[in-house]
């Protein structure tokens, strides 16, 4: 039962961390990426792959996986960011599909559907994190650091460029703003801070197939933002801990059929979008203005 | 050979592709709804036509009109409960993107639970292939398809130059102000639009369930090829969305010459791709947005 919640929590951790980045994009810059599970999967196959390979340590997976995240970011977003609105969503939904099919294709690398198994336990200072209240210590503190990253960058002047080019590009540009430049550093901090979560994810659960970085994981954590509240620094975690306490609580209701699990948390989450839309767009804990929330 | 043959099965596939794309551009052209659960109205009228003809033993050509009439119960009813109450409150299209992806998330499992998650196909003798000649086969329900789909837009040119409904759904597209300054009813214009959008996923979802089969997620990569046929195409232009159809039915089935059938899945949204990076505005766009 320990084990059990703990597992949950460090699960909780890399959705928060996933869940953080991903509104740094779309609740600061206005950037509604659908690939975030692509960027999820190429750090959780370069975690793994390093690990198997190079070394266990943490501390030489995550920053070879952040980096390798905002570089392929920037190859993607430097022509993707040239459109806007639907445009982008629908040309990141694309690049998702394509991410999808080379994780599963490229065989020699990823080793297919089967994926790569058997990463082993990661290190950090030299210490095995063997035992799950180690490995939650790290998730927590990684969450920690990606969500004061977040709060500290929403407050610079960074910060309130992104916010600039959100609420008005064209005002932006004109008071000498880069829009282009702007949002592309954007796009690679938020893949970056989303390459930790894969690391962690490849050592957490010590496989990694392409079943974990598809479409479906890409509104997983569009939809935790949504439900927590876009734009606010707690509101993705919170999003995250509904999420995943959501399957864990309807095991309790023993009137269920428990094949169906899966679909009926889905269901609530898919239900949970459509009226949270209709009601209430800024989320759970947003402001309840929307159009500062939603402004184009 | 092998070539010519994959240009026939392009052909088939792409004439279905060019199909459905209409159908989103029709919606997205007039309504600006980003309207991410036409993939959903595929799912509903393929498992419902299975479900009609293989379980309860409806006869086709019944199945196949309930069928039709469900998908466009379906698009109109989500365009009134949905997307409507939303829009009303100056909802920007990325609120009414996830309320779509939500209802498409809801139909996906409650499928999953009634049908399972394990393809479902209908077995006719129409999907035998025929040669026609040189080694190249194609099957009766390929050739129906290619008809079917010639005859579904000689219809759509016919209503949308000839009748007052085709017209004022252009004019919608063009400029919702004036069409509302004329005293038309964008509101009520906007239900057309989704019965006729929904109704042209119909051909390629019934042929797909007798043909390749369904899945609960198909959903998905039919509506990512529509939307991807409309950029190609250029939004805001319907002659545009379907050969965009066409171009992506076409790469897909060649992709297979060269490349195994895993890497042609990716092939769609590769050009789709190439397009947003050299011709934002696609082939016949008038106004790119970008």
């Amino acid at each position: 039962m320990v084990g059990y919640i703990l597992n949950l929590l460090i699960l909780v951790s890399i959705s928060g961390i996933l869940a953080g980045s991903l509104n740094f994009i779309i609740g600061y810059a206005g950037i509604y990426s659908m690939a975030h599970a692509a960027f999820f999967g190429i750090a959780a196959y370069t975690g793994a792959l390093i690990a198997m390979h190079v070394s266990t340590s943490l501390l030489v997976a995550i920053p070879v996986a952040m980096a390798l995240c905002a570089i392929l970011s920037l190859v993607i977003s430097l022509p993707s960011l040239r459109v806007r609105g639907e445009y982008f969503v629908v040309a990141s939904l694309g690049l998702q599909m394509i991410a999808f099919t080379v994780f599963s294709e490229w065989k020699e690398v990823t080793g297919g559907l089967g994926g790569i198994t058997g990463v082993p336990v990661a290190t950090l200072f030299g210490f095995r994190l063997r035992s799950l209240e180690s490995f939650l210590a790290v998730s927590l503190f990684c969450l920690a650091f990606v969500t004061l990253v977040i709060y500290v960058l929403a407050r610079t002047s960074f910060g309130r460029n992104l916010k600039a080019i959100r609420d008005n590009e064209v005002a932006a540009a004109a008071f000498g703003k880069n829009p282009t430049f702007i949002k592309t550093i954007a796009v690679a901090i938020s893949s970056a801070l989303c390459g930790i979560a894969g690391v962690l994810y490849a050592f957490h659960v010590s496989f990694v197939n392409p079943e974990s970085f598809t479409v479906d994981q890409s509104v997983l954590i569009m939809a935790m933002i949504i439900i927590g509240g876009t734009g606010t620094v707690f509101g993705p975690i919170l999003g995250a801990l509904i999420i995943h306490l959501l399957p864990a609580g309807l095991t309790y209701l023993t009137f269920l059929p428990a094949r169906e699990l899966a679909s009926l948390q889905q269901i609530i989450y898919g239900a949970a979008m459509v009226l949270l839309m209709i009601y209430r767009p800024s989320g759970l804990i947003g402001r309840a203005n929307i159009k500062d929330t939603w402004s184009k | 050979m092998l070539l010519l043959q994959l240009l026939v099965d392009g052909l088939q596939l792409g004439a279905l592709y060019a199909l459905m794309a209409v159908g989103f551009a029709i919606i997205f052209g007039s309504t600006r709804v980003f309207h991410y659960a036409h993939g959903t109205t595929y799912i509903i009228v393929g498992y419902l036509f299975y479900y009609m003809t293989e379980r309860a033993h409806v006869p086709w050509w019944l199945a196949a009109a309930l069928a039709a009439c469900a998908g466009v119960i379906f698009g109109v009813a989500l365009d009134r409960y949905v997307y409507r109450p939303i829009q009303r409150d100056e909802g920007s299209f990325f609120t009414v993107f996830v309320a779509s992806f939500g209802v498409g998330v809801v139909a996906e499992n409650l499928v999953i639970i009634l049908f399972g998650a394990s393809f479902v196909s209908i077995s006719t003798p129409l999907t035998r292939a025929n040669d026609i000649g040189g080694g190249i086969v194609i099957s009766w329900l390929g050739i129906a398809s290619m008809l079917v789909a010639v005859a579904l837009f000689a219809f759509l040119n016919w209503f949308l130059g000839r009748t007052d409904v085709g017209v004022a759904l252009r004019a919608l597209s063009e400029n919702p102000e004036l069409v509302r300054g004329f005293g038309l009813n964008p509101r009520k214009l906007s239900q057309y639009a989704f019965a006729i959008g929904s109704l042209l996923v119909v051909p390629a979802a019934l042929v797909a369930t007798c043909v390749t089969g369904l899945t609960p997620t198909a959903g998905h990569r039919v509506v990512l090829i529509s939307i991807a046929a409309s950029i190609i195409g250029g939004i805001g232009s319907l002659r545009g969305a379907g050969l965009g159809g066409l171009i992506l039915g076409l790469a897909e089935s060649l992709a297979v010459w060269k490349l195994s059938t895993g890497w042609s899945e990716a092939v769609a949204f590769i050009i789709l791709f190439c397009f947003i990076l050299a011709r934002p505005s696609g082939l016949f766009g008038t106004r790119a947005r970008v």
